[in-house]
């Protein structure tokens, strides 16, 4: 059972993390299409501002990994 | 590396103006910059005397009707002329060239409108031709062809309905002095014929035209004749076009074939000079002499010095002056890299050029995104695999692109550094590998995650550490005190973060943690200083943010797990889907599409790690390109 609702809590961690995640880089993402149509000049940047809400997922990645290696026993 | 610049001051006697212009133009070497109005100087903005004016205004006329006639011209079949054409041009053979193209002009615009009436002739025949040849069979043979007119209809099978609609109002018309015959032509058209007599011929094509029924029309000069003869009169005429055409084509080579190389050359010729003219406003002169100010690579100033004065003569001098630190920020970029790192060039510029004094980061760029590419892919089959796409890319798509050049040797380097971890990983197509025997050098991601994430978050702090000593390396060259010591602080309240961590986690012995915590006070204090009064607030943000940069490197540990496990659901397919073939098929789809996965994440999250984690803690943007004056492509 405790094992259970340590999977479950990792799995919250990364699957909220990643809607976060998603939900961000879809209005930045089409936003920063919207802006390349524009000026072509700017890809790297809108890469850049893209890949920024990223950091999200991987906290999330990091705090199940945790929940996974220091509580779960490894 | 950023390609140190030095100013160069060229002054000289305006007689020489124009051959300075056409000499530094070929040397494609000086980065012009306009020249200011000069306090207490009797210098004035260069302007074209009105001679120089006049030649603009020719050049610009006769560059519209060059580019207009060598637009007219069809692309040459014949091999091109031996003799090479000149590359520049006095101006009497300008005026020559004007008085030639104005002659020749209307002969070869009228050639081009025949050939291209004539193709187009050639080109829609033969459709009537089928389309009377349809019909020709429903025409009934009249005594007195000329009192009647026929009207041929193509209709859809499916409106068949409309003969019968069309019959009635028609004899509404005229009583029973018409005839409409009907026969399927071809699968879905049925066709129609309709006679009637010539004074009608108004009303019918009103009623036509109101109850939308299309006519087949021919062209004007076949529109009055019988369908049998306007047949043979197309037939005729295909016949005839090509010949004529062959003529037109012959003639407009043999107008043409004289001159085309002299006027392609005279284009580029007038395109330079023009750009030479336009560039006279960007100097400075006095009554007699004319001064340009413009960036030169440094290592470029003896021999753009000694070719002007051999080139030019005395009456030029060019020096190099003394930088301000106002001028230092404002000169040109240029980066020069080693060959292996610059196709990362690309990479860095898709960002934005780093400023004039700064870090050029290619190098290490090309260092670490091959490496972190590999440690997060890690596999001997996807390597390989990369390696063989990345080849393949550059055989066909480099030679005509620099990006699929520069993006192939990208690929290249991580698919190699993958081969490599995946001895490191002992992976070859995820767990087949260890299945068939090959053991991991050093550790198996799938058992050993903790040092899989410590691995990742200890290459995070080795880079994102690198990037602060490159800042505090940026700030000292630059003398700012702040950054300086914003820098330090935040590496002074790192280091006493971690000392007193391994203390917690009992990786170090005790008595670290006391000199940890003073460190960190120390450092947040230097990052308070740095900041001004909302240093209090921001500098513990600071702090925690860069510790967030150092975990965003777990995204290695984390992407390459997923394509591990990617691959692990790959092979357990085979087996486990009943045929063997069919397990097969299936895994190597998803071998397929991690190979592809495998070969864009990597690579966009390295290139993140480096954009924001790495660039952000040294990098800055704004640089301007430098833009030798000379031709586009030398």
């Amino acid at each position: 059972m405790e094992l259970g609702l340590l999977a479950l809590g990792a799995g919250l961690a990364v699957g909220l993390t990643a809607i976060g995640t998603g939900y961000a880089q879809a209005r930045i993402g089409s936003a920063g299409i919207g802006a390349i149509a524009e000026k072509p000049e700017v890809a790297g940047r809108v890469i850049l501002l893209v890949a920024i809400p990223e950091t999200m997922i991987i906290l999330g990645f990091a705090v199940a990994a945790m929940i996974i290696l220091l509580l779960g026993g490894g | 590396m950023i390609v140190p610049m030095a100013k160069v001051q060229i002054i000289g006697h305006l007689r020489c103006l124009d051959e300075t212009l056409q000499q530094l133009y070929q040397l494609r070497l000086v980065h012009i910059i306009e020249h200011g109005p000069q306090a207490g100087a009797a210098l004035r903005t260069a302007t074209l005397g009105a001679e120089r004016l006049k030649e603009q205004e020719t050049l610009r006329y006769l560059r519209a009707r060059l580019e207009a006639v060598l637009q007219l011209l069809p692309p040459r079949a014949g091999p091109a002329q031996p003799a090479e054409p000149p590359t520049v041009f006095s101006a009497e053979e300008i005026e020559a060239l004007r008085a030639e193209i104005e002659t020749i002009t209307p002969r070869l615009e009228a050639l081009v409108q025949q050939m291209d009436a004539l193709r187009q002739e050639q080109a829609t025949l033969p459709r009537y031709a089928q389309s009377i040849q349809r019909l020709l069979p429903l025409v009934p043979t009249l005594a007195q062809p000329q009192r009647f007119e026929t009207v041929a209809l193509l209709l859809n099978r499916r409106h068949a309905r409309v003969l019968e609609l069309l019959s009635e109002d028609l004899t509404a018309l005229m009583g029973q002095r018409f005839v409409i015959t009907s026969a399927p032509v071809d699968g879905d058209t049925l066709g129609a014929v309709l006679v009637f007599p010539r004074r009608y011929s108004a009303q019918v094509h009103a009623l036509l035209g109101r109850e939308r029924v299309s006519e087949v029309r021919l062209p004007p000069s076949l529109a009055d004749m019988p369908l049998s003869r306007a047949l043979a009169t197309i037939e005729q005429r295909l016949h005839q076009i090509p010949a004529e055409l062959a003529a037109a084509e012959a003639e407009l080579d043999a107008l043409t074939a004289p001159h085309r190389e002299r006027w392609a050359a005279a284009s580029r010729y007038i395109a330079d000079r023009l750009n030479q003219l336009n560039a006279v406003r960007l100097l400075g002169a006095t009554e007699h002499t004319f001064v340009l100010v413009g960036w030169v690579p440094r290592q470029e100033v003896p021999r753009l010095q000694a070719l002007l004065a051999e080139r030019v003569g005395p009456a030029v001098v060019c020096h190099e002056l003394p930088l301000s630190e106002e001028d230092r920020s404002q000169a040109p970029v240029l980066l020069q890299n080693p060959p292996p790192a610059r196709p990362y060039e690309f990479l860095v510029r898709l960002l934005s050029l780093p400023r004039y004094g700064t870090i050029d980061p290619t190098l290490l760029m090309s260092l670490f995104l091959p490496l972190f590419f590999g440690i997060t892919l890690g596999d001997v089959a996807y390597g390989l695999a990369l390696i063989g796409i990345a080849l393949l890319l550059r055989r066909r798509l480099g030679g005509s692109s620099a990006t699929w050049r520069d993006l192939s040797h990208v690929l290249l380097m991580g698919g190699a550094w993958s081969v490599v971890f995946g001895f490191v990983y002992g992976e070859l197509l995820g767990n087949l590998g260890h299945q068939l025997g090959m053991h991991p050098l050093w550790l198996n991601r799938e058992e050993a995650l903790q040092p899989l994430l410590l691995f990742s978050v200890a290459i995070g702090v080795g880079h994102v550490t690198l990037g602060l000593l490159l800042g505090v390396w940026v700030a000292w060259r630059e003398r700012h005190r702040h950054a300086l010591l914003e820098k330090v602080g935040l590496l002074v309240a790192l280091m006493g973060l971690f000392l007193m961590a391994a203390q917690v986690i009992g990786r170090l012995p005790r008595g670290f943690f006391t000199p940890g915590l003073a460190a960190l006070v120390v450092g947040l204090v230097l990052l308070i200083r740095s900041m001004g009064a909302l240093g209090l607030l921001m500098a513990p943000l600071e702090v925690l943010s860069t510790v967030g940069n150092m975990l965003s490197y777990l995204r290695i540990a984390a992407i390459g797990l997923s394509s591990v496990y990617l691959a692990r659901v790959a092979n357990e397919m085979v087996g486990a889907l009943g045929p063997l073939w069919l397990g097969v098929l299936v895994a190597v789809f998803f071998h397929a599409l991690n190979v592809a996965l495998g070969a864009f994440s990597p690579t966009i999250h390295s290139l993140r790690l480096h954009y924001v984690e790495f660039f952000g803690k040294f990098y800055q943007e704004g640089g301007r390109p430098y833009e030798p004056f000379g031709a586009a492509s030398p």
